[in-house]
């Protein structure tokens, strides 16, 4: 499907700065129509051949520069429970990433050139959102140790303490992303989003961006989550375990139930970056603006500043002995 | 390039301001010099010769140039400016001006009976000025001696810490290239008559490159790191309502036990160290020598 103009038959895209749809053709607001046709395999637009992967829910016509989304892959299994739409626009992204990189000394020039960034592309990555009921429950001894003098002596009192925890929690939405082309510790790191903004799906919230369907099922990709709440258990029960100065184990059992999958979209903004052969991928969260990725070095830069520091750190003591030689 | 002055402006703006300050203060001293001078006074010196090298360490062209630059610097600070390489034992010579001399002390005797029978002095015979005699010769203990004579204004205004220093300085070079330390004495003299003194520290000529080695190389690492974005979730970031419920908590005490430790005292002794310096020479010079 293609979202077109009312006004003047452009296509509309969601554009998140205004959180409206706009026709960037005649600036009008709001004034899409949906044109159901078109396939995977064309462009309702023009009827152009698309070349897309067996993931791919929304995308650009190469030809025409429509902004597509299939409605196969947003129907039926493939409909998203949840859809987080963009909130950061293509040029806060930007500025982010400069803000980000910007005072990194090492960085190739051409890193933040606009002619590099102009790749920058909005995608809705596929993610499941698991709710769990756990219950953990915990045995263990403590110890609290307390120490004092009395004139040349030391006195040192280890007390022990049988320690039992229940501990109840409901997780919601604990996120899973299920892209195989995202990197799973990139996405992780994207985290957390604010859910409050999540909306039921609309397929108009796509328009302008890039899209896939969930590589894996919520059954495949349940492992993930549940090592997330898992550490999230752990993590909580030792917060009550705090006072004692050690607390060994005895027995500990945690039960996680899901209770939920939802089937979701969240929007990431991804900059790749070529250098020296070598692909370097960012990411920005497209709601909070988290920016992920690790630079490459330039090692010109890394010698010229290296030894411009070394210089100039070597002249600046030579002068400064040389005045206190002088005066 | 722009990118490459604007990170390094402030150190470049620092090595301005110091190279500023460095002329600055340079020139301070060839104005003060100017405003002091007079004509030498001193017609009854016996030679224009300063450079006497007789333990043949310097080039004629290097002896030239060393009498080039004394000229100079005399005129700027009025004092005479002389320098004496020796190779031969002074023991005998010594010894018989002053026969319980010791051997750190055979230079001083040559280098102030030199001096009074030259007639040094810018002012007068005797007068205001500097010799420094660098003895080439290793003597009876295994030594070899540098003596630097002070006279009339300058033995008041150099201190046994000012000549430490100075030969200091020229010790630095002195084996390596002679020529070079013999220049640092002129040079460092014509500061030490113009300036204050005030910093006599011995630095060792490869301290800047060590301090910028180590600057560059706490830089790189520093600058290295390349990843943004870490971990922001916590524990509870998913958990409903923010807050985990202990359905069950209990802290049954069970026993106690109680170790004593017997705390050794101890008592200290501390010593300390002692400190010696001293100078040399009497009557109307002053000075201080060095060994190698």
């Amino acid at each position: 499907m293609i979202f077109k103009c009312r006004n003047c038959g452009g296509n509309t895209v969601y554009e998140p700065g205004r959180r409206k749809m706009y026709c960037p053709h005649c600036e009008s607001l709001d004034s899409e129509d949906i044109v159901r046709e078109g396939s995977v395999c064309v462009c309702g637009n023009c009827g152009a051949p698309l070349t897309l992967n067996q993931y791919t829910s929304a995308s650009k016509c190469g030809h025409c520069g429509s902004y597509i989304v299939f409605q196969e892959r947003v129907e039926g299994a493939y409909e998203p429970n949840l859809i987080l739409p963009f909130k950061i626009s293509k040029d806060v992204a930007v500025e982010l990433l400069h803000k980000e990189f910007n005072k990194k000394t090492f960085l190739p020039s051409s890193f933040l050139s606009e002619k590099s960034l102009e790749g920058l592309e909005g995608i809705y990555v596929p993610f499941w959102l698991y709710d769990y009921q756990t219950e953990y429950d915990f045995v263990g001894e403590g110890t609290r140790v307390r120490s004092w003098r009395s004139g040349d002596t030391e006195y040192i009192e280890t007390s022990y303490y049988e320690v039992i925890r229940k501990m109840e929690a409901d997780f919601d939405k604990v996120p899973a992303d299920a892209s195989l082309a995202m990197n799973d510790g990139e996405m992780d790191l994207m985290e957390p989003y604010a859910y409050q903004e999540l909306e039921g799906f609309d397929a108009k919230y796509m328009s302008g961006f890039f899209g896939e369907v969930y590589n894996q099922s919520a059954q495949e990709l349940e492992e993930r989550a549940k090592v997330k709440v898992k550490n999230a258990s752990e993590a909580l029960m030792q917060q009550s375990l705090n006072g004692y100065d050690s607390v060994k184990p005895r027995a500990k059992n945690i039960n996680m139930n899901r209770k939920r999958a939802h089937y979701a979209l969240m929007p990431v903004w991804m900059y790749l970056y070529q250098y020296r052969g070598k692909t370097w991928r960012f990411h920005v969260n497209g709601q909070t603006g988290k920016v992920v990725g690790a630079t490459p070095v330039s090692k010109e830069k890394v010698f010229a500043y290296g030894f411009s520091v070394l210089a100039c750190i070597s002249v600046i003591s030579s002068l400064a002995i040389a005045i206190l030689e002088v005066l | 390039m722009r990118e490459y002055i604007r990170y390094f402006r402030w150190l470049f703006l620092c090595i301005a301001v110091l190279a500023l300050v460095l002329i600055g203060i340079e020139g301070g001293h060839a104005s003060r010099a100017k405003a002091r001078y007079y004509e030498r006074t001193n017609e009854a010196c016996r030679t224009d010769q300063r450079v006497f090298d007789y333990a043949d360490v310097l080039s004629t062209e290097e002896e030239k140039e060393l009498e080039e630059l004394i000229a100079k610097r005399e005129r700027q600070v009025q004092c005479d400016i002389v320098l004496v390489t020796l190779e031969e034992s002074l023991k005998e010579y010594a010894r018989e001006k002053e026969p319980s001399v010791s051997y750190d002390q055979f230079v001083r005797v040559y280098a102030e009976a030199f001096y009074e029978e030259n007639g040094f002095g810018y002012n007068q015979p005797n007068g205001d000025g500097v010799l420094l005699v660098d003895n080439w010769y290793r003597e009876d203990d295994g030594r070899i001696y540098t003596w630097l004579c002070t006279t009339g204004i300058v033995k008041d205004a150099y201190s046994d810490e000012d000549v430490d220093h100075i030969l200091d300085r020229v010790y630095r070079d002195i084996e390596k290239d002679p020529y070079r330390a013999y220049q640092t004495y002129i040079n460092d003299f014509y500061d030490d008559m113009l300036g204050s003194r005030m910093f006599h520290a011995d630095v060792p000529r490869a301290l800047p490159l060590i301090i910028g080695i180590i600057a560059a190389v706490i830089f790189i690492p520093l600058n290295w790191k390349s990843r943004s974005g870490s971990n922001t979730t916590t524990a509870k970031t998913y958990v409903s309502g923010g807050k985990e419920q202990f359905v069950n908590k209990q802290d049954l005490f069970i026993r106690k036990s109680v170790v004593k430790r017997h705390i050794e005292t101890s008592s200290g002794n501390s010593s300390g160290g002692g400190s010696s310096s001293g100078g040399g020479g009497g009557g109307s010079h002053g000075g201080g020598g060095h060994s190698r």
